[in-house]
């Protein structure tokens, strides 16, 4: 699980330890695009829907793990919790898609973290999330 | 894992197990019911896989049960007909632990022609810990 497979950069760090980010992933992190923090996802059989695309809690469960790895970067913060996460779904995802995580941070204060989140695959936009994280 | 067995094969009091057709409902749940069509509650019980490194409820837990159990309550109000989540927004409010039971009776806010706006308060033991309100698109319908 820590080789990134081959649809993936050999720089992809996997991120997923434990838990229901293991249970729901892999997710991988990827080198970052100037301020912008980047994640991905290879959608595999388990993560669809009846209608052969992508599980929206997927994209939403992506949002969230990429949104709060960044707070906890940026906040140098051992643990950050979701406040809250508003997703909308722009587009269907696919089977085998490698979708993507562009994770940009709106404003810091002492004690929260404001991010947002594109999730794309390749020109496709599949998803925007926008949350609120609590520095704890 | 034979505690996670033991744990998923028999349904709280009073639920029956939803029947569930998405790969990944069937991945994360089972997810349990009590009700008849339209006033569905909607359970699942937390368990090791479904929490993060703290040792709670992981967020995107909570969403896709949102999402699972949201969708029922959707396909129940358009009567079967295809629909998808266009919008969901969630507030996190309480954390849960491993071996708590999580419910949700959805609720209908409105309904139009080609959209349904559906909420839900999700508790445990009584006590509101998340609470979503999301947008359906139901599909076939401009």
């Amino acid at each position: 699980m820590t080789v990134a497979p081959q649809s993936l950069p050999a720089e992809a760090e996997n991120i997923s330890r434990g838990g229901f980010n293991a249970f729901a992933g892999p997710f991988w992190r990827l080198p970052p695009d100037g301020d912008i923090h980047r994640f991905a996802l290879q959608v595999a059989p388990k993560h669809m829907n009846g209608s052969g695309s992508l599980h929206g809690g997927v994209l939403m469960t992506f949002a969230d793990i990429a949104m709060s790895q960044v707070s906890r970067k940026v906040s140098g913060a051992p643990g950050c919790s979701t406040v809250s996460l508003t997703c909308d779904f722009v587009g269907p995802g696919k089977l085998a898609d490698v979708i993507e995580a562009r994770v940009r941070v709106t404003r810091q204060t002492r004690t929260l973290v404001f991010l947002s989140a594109d999730i794309i695959a390749g020109e496709r936009i599949l998803a925007v999330a926008t949350g609120l994280w609590k520095i704890v | 894992m034979e505690n996670r067995l033991a744990m998923t094969l028999a349904p709280p009091f009073g639920f029956i197990q939803t029947e569930l057709i998405d790969p990944f409902e069937r991945h994360i749940g089972p997810i349990f019911e009590q009700g008849v069509k339209g006033a569905r509650r909607f359970a699942f019980i937390v368990e090791d896989r479904h929490v993060n490194m703290r040792g709670v409820i992981h967020g995107g837990m909570l969403m896709s049960f949102a999402d699972a159990a949201l969708g029922q309550a959707a396909w129940d109000v358009c009567d079967h007909a295809h629909c998808v989540t266009l919008n969901m927004q969630s507030q996190f409010l309480a954390p849960a632990k491993v071996g708590d039971l999580v419910e949700v009776l959805p609720e209908l806010t409105r309904r139009t022609r080609s959209l349904m706006f559906l909420r839900g308060d999700f508790t445990v033991g009584g006590e509101t810990i998340f609470t979503v309100a999301s947008v359906w698109k139901i599909l076939g319908q401009d």
